[in-house]
C-alpha cells in the first residue's frame, strides 16, 4: 500500500532551527510498517530539517518549492491530486495532528482532505492493513487509554497522535543515501498565506505565560464521612457504594 | 434581614455644600440617609452558617465561596431547618432561567459515559462567560452528540449529568450517528439553523476533530487551543509558546484543558431544545467519508496497563499492606490502575513506575483509593488533583484519613478480601 507522509516546516523548540517534527517521525515509523518504500512530501523552502525523515525510514522525499510564508495547502493538494490520478496512487496520506513551531492549528490535514475529497481520521496510534484489499484498520486514541478501531476504505488521510509508538532510530547513512526530488510548483499557487489558519486579524506578540487552573480536589466531598472500626464487609460495602455513587465505576454490570 | 445597604459615598455627596471656597459638609443633614443603593445587605452570620460543613467533632467551614449545589442546598435545609436554603444569597432565584436569549453560545461537550468531565465543565464555563459578556442575555447551548451513551443521559434526567449546574441553559442532542462526518454534518446544520455567536469546543479528542471539520465545512477560521479567555479577548500560543495572538473572542474556538473556570453559580435550567425545522438538513454538507468507514469498534482501555498519569482510578498500597497478591487481585477486580507509596517501591514490592507522589507520578485521576498509606506530604502532593479520595488505615489520625472523602479506620488486610468477595458476588 503506497504511503505518503506529509512533512511540515517544524522548528526546534529551543534553537528555532528547521527540524523534523516528532509526530511526523512517528508517522514515518507507522508508514514504514505498511509500505516498504514510504515517501515524504514537504512544501516549503528547502529540505533542511525534513531530510532527517530519510534517516528515520523514508525511502524518498519530494520537496515542492514554495516561497517563505506561503500557504502549503494548494501546492500539496495539486501534487497529491496528480499522484492520485496515476497508476500507483498513494493509498494513505499520513500527517502529524498539529504542527510544531509554526501556527500549530492542526488544520492543514483537514483542508487537504477537503480539497482532495478524501475521508480523514484523526489521532491514530496504530495502523494495520485490513482483511479486505484496499482497507486500513486505524486505532484512534481516546481518553483514559481507550482505543477506537475504525476500518476505513482507502485512499484516506490519517493524522498521528503523540501516543503512537516512538520513531525508528535515526541512521545518518540512510539519510545520505535517500533521494530528494525538488519539484517546482505551478505559478498560480502562491502567497495566500494564512487563509483559514486561525491567525486571522490578530497581531503576534511575545508570549506571556499564564497559569493553568489549579486542580484542587477535596472540597468536593461535602460531608466528611468517617467510619471508625466498621466490620470488613460493611467497609467493603461503603467503598463500593461510594465508587458507584460518584460514577467512578459500575460493578455488577459489564458497561463499567 | 434585608436592610437596604447604605451608600456612604452617595451620602457624602448629598451632604456637601458647594459654596465658594473650600468644600464643606452639612453633617446634620438627615435627608442624606435616604440615598441608599438598591442592593440588600450581606448577612455574614447567615453565610457562616451556610458554609458550615461538619459539626460532628469540631466545626469545619467551607469558605471557598462556592454557591451551594442543589444537593448540598437540599441537605443543608434538612440539617438546619431554621434557615431557608435558597435564602442564603437573598434576592437571587434558585434557578436561572433565560426565556428569550439575545444570542446563543454553543458548548460542545463529550459527556463520556453520561457524566460531564472536568474538561466538559470548563468548556461550559467558557461558554457561560461568553454568554454573559457585555450586556449578557445570551444562552448557553450544550451540544451533545447522540450515539454515545451521552445521548441517553441527556435524554434522561439532567440531574445526573449536571448540565444545568454546569451552566447550560439549553441542551441540544445531535442525531448525526457515530461517524465523525455524520457528527460534523449534524453540527453544521445546527450552526446554520441556530446561528450561534460563538461555538466552543474542547481541544481534545473528538471535540478537536469536530471543530476542525466544522471550520473546513463552514470555510471559517478556527481559533484553536485558547489559553486565556475573557469577555474581551481570546489568546492562544503559537511557535512553541514563544508568541501569542489575542483577538476579540472569535466564532469558532477550541479551549485548552484547565484554561477556563467552570461555572459555579445558580444552576441554569438545561431545557431540551427541539431540533425543529433544520433536523433533516443534515445532508447538505455530507462528505464522501461516511461510506468510506466500514466498521467502528471501541476497545476500552485496560487500566492495569495504563500509565498512572493517564488513568482515572488508582488503587494504591502503602506500608500498611502486606498481602500483595490480594492487592493485585483487588486492583484488577476494581478495574483500577495499581499504585504504591515510596516505601513499598523502595522495598521492591511494586515497580518504581507505580510510585505516586512528588518523586513519582502526579496523578490526574478522578478517584484514589489508598490502602494503608499514612499520607506524607510528598505523597499527598501526588494526589492534589484527585476529586475523590478513599482511605483505609488503622490510624485515625493519619493525614490520609483527613484528606479523604470517605475514610475508613480498619485493617486493610481484612478489608481487601471482603472487597474481593463483594466484587465476586456483584460480578456473578
Ligand atoms: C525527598 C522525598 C521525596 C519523597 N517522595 C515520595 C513520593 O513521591 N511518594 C511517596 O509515596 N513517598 C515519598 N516520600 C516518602 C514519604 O515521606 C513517606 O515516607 C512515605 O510516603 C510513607 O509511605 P507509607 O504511607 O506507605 O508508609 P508509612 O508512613 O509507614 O504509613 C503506613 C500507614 O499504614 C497504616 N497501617 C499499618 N498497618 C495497617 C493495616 N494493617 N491496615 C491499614 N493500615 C495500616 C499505618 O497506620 C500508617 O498510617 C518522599 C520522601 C522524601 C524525603
Amino acid at each position: 500500500m503506497k504511503t505518503v507522509v506529509l512533512l511540515s516546516d517544524a522548528r526546534h523548540a529551543i534553537s528555532g532551527r528547521a527540524t523534523l517534527s516528532g509526530l511526523e517521525a512517528r508517522a514515518i515509523s507507522l508508514a514504514a510498517a505498511l509500505d516498504p518504500a514510504p515517501r515524504g512530501l514537504h512544501a516549503g523552502g528547502g529540505a533542511e530539517g525534513v531530510s532527517a525523515g530519510l534517516g528515520h525510514g523514508l525511502q524518498g522525499l519530494d520537496v515542492l518549492d514554495l516561497p517563505e510564508g506561503a500557504d502549503p495547502v494548494p501546492a500539496l493538494a495539486a501534487h497529491l491530486q496528480a499522484a492520485l490520478g496515476k497508476n500507483d496512487a498513494p493509498g494513505i496520506v499520513l500527517a502529524g495532528r498539529r504542527g510544531e513551531g509554526g501556527l500549530e492549528t492542526g488544520l492543514v490535514p483537514y483542508l487537504l482532505a477537503d480539497a482532495l475529497g478524501l475521508p480523514i481520521l484523526a489521532d491514530a496510534v496504530a495502523l494495520r492493513q485490513g482483511e479486505a484489499a484496499g482497507t486500513l484498520v486505524v486505532d484512534q486514541a481516546m481518553q483514559k487509554g481507550a482505543r477506537r478501531r475504525v476500518t476505513i476504505r482507502l485512499p484516506a488521510v490519517v493524522t498521528v497522535h503523540p501516543l503512537a509508538p516512538p520513531p525508528r532510530p535515526f541512521a545518518y547513512a540512510k539519510m545520505r543515501r535517500g533521494e530528494i526530488r525538488f519539484l517546482p510548483t505551478a505559478e498560480a499557487i502562491g502567497d495566500t498565506a494564512g487563509g483559514g489558519n486561525g491567525s486571522g486579524s490578530g497581531e503576534e506578540r511575545p508570549h506571556r505565560a499564564r497559569p493553568k487552573l489549579m486542580r484542587t480536589g477535596g472540597t468536593a466531598a461535602g460531608a466528611h464521612n468517617l467510619h471508625v472500626g466498621p466490620e470488613p464487609e460493611e467497609a467493603a460495602r461503603l467503598i463500593l457504594d461510594y465508587l458507584e455513587a460518584n460514577g467512578i465505576r459500575r460493578y455488577g454490570d459489564t458497561r463499567g | 434581614m434585608s436592610r437596604p445597604r447604605r451608600d456612604p459615598r452617595g451620602e457624602r455627596a448629598t451632604k456637601t455644600i458647594t459654596a465658594a471656597g473650600r468644600i464643606r459638609l452639612d453633617v446634620a443633614l438627615r435627608a442624606a440617609r435616604a440615598a441608599a443603593s438598591g442592593r440588600p445587605r450581606r448577612d455574614p452570620w447567615r453565610e457562616w452558617a451556610a458554609s458550615l460543613v461538619d459539626e460532628t467533632h469540631r466545626k469545619r467551614y467551607d469558605r471557598s465561596q462556592r454557591q451551594m449545589s442543589r444537593e448540598e442546598a437540599a441537605r443543608f435545609s434538612t440539617v438546619r431547618d431554621t434557615i431557608e436554603a435558597t435564602a442564603i444569597s437573598p434576592g437571587q432565584p434558585a434557578l436561572r432561567v433565560i426565556e428569550k436569549p439575545a444570542f446563543l453560545v454553543f458548548a460542545v461537550v463529550e459527556a463520556a459515559g453520561g457524566r460531564l468531565s472536568r474538561f466538559d465543565r470548563q468548556v461550559l464555563g467558557a461558554a457561560r462567560l461568553l454568554a454573559d459578556a457585555g450586556d449578557g442575555g445570551g444562552a448557553v447551548v450544550a451540544v451533545i452528540a447522540a450515539g454515545a451513551t451521552a445521548g441517553d443521559a441527556a435524554r434522561g434526567d439532567d440531574h445526573e449529568t449536571g448540565l444545568g449546574a454546569a451552566g447550560a441553559d439549553r441542551v441540544l442532542v445531535l442525531e448525526g450517528g457515530a461517524s465523525p462526518s455524520g457528527r460534523s454534518a449534524a453540527m453544521l446544520s445546527a450552526v446554520e439553523g441556530l446561528s450561534p455567536r460563538h461555538v466552543v469546543f474542547a481541544e481534545d479528542g473528538d471535540g478537536a476533530d469536530l471543530a476542525r471539520r466544522l471550520s473546513v465545512c463552514l470555510g471559517e477560521a478556527l481559533f484553536p487551543a485558547v489559553e486565556h479567555l475573557t469577555a474581551r479577548q481570546a489568546v492562544r500560543a503559537l511557535r512553541h509558546a514563544k508568541a501569542e495572538i489575542g483577538l476579540a473572542p472569535p466564532r469558532l474556538m477550541t479551549i485548552g484543558e484547565d484554561r477556563a473556570k467552570p461555572y459555579e453559580a445558580i444552576p441554569c435550567e438545561a431545557r431540551r431544545l427541539d431540533l425543529g425545522p433544520f433536523a433533516g438538513a443534515g445532508g447538505t454538507a455530507a462528505r464522501g467519508d461516511d461510506s468510506a468507514i466500514l466498521s467502528v469498534e471501541i476497545i476500552p482501555g485496560d487500566p492495569a496497563r495504563l500509565s498512572l498519569s493517564e488513568t482515572d482510578f488508582v488503587v494504591s498500597a502503602g506500608n500498611g499492606v502486606s498481602d500483595f497478591t490480594a492487592f493485585r487481585a483487588l486492583a484488577a477486580k476494581l478495574r483500577a490502575t495499581p499504585g504504591a507509596s515510596r516505601v513499598v517501591c523502595d522495598a521492591g514490592l511494586m515497580p518504581r513506575a507505580a510510585q505516586v507522589g512528588a518523586s513519582g507520578t502526579v496523578l490526574s485521576a478522578d478517584c484514589y483509593l489508598a490502602l494503608g498509606i499514612s499520607g506524607a506530604p510528598q505523597h499527598l502532593q501526588g494526589i492534589v488533583g484527585c476529586e475523590h479520595v478513599i482511605a483505609v488505615n488503622t490510624d485515625l489520625h493519619a493525614a490520609m484519613i483527613e484528606r479523604a472523602g470517605l475514610a475508613i479506620v480498619a485493617d486493610a488486610q481484612r478489608v481487601m478480601p471482603a472487597l474481593l468477595k463483594l466484587l465476586g458476588e456483584a460480578g456473578a
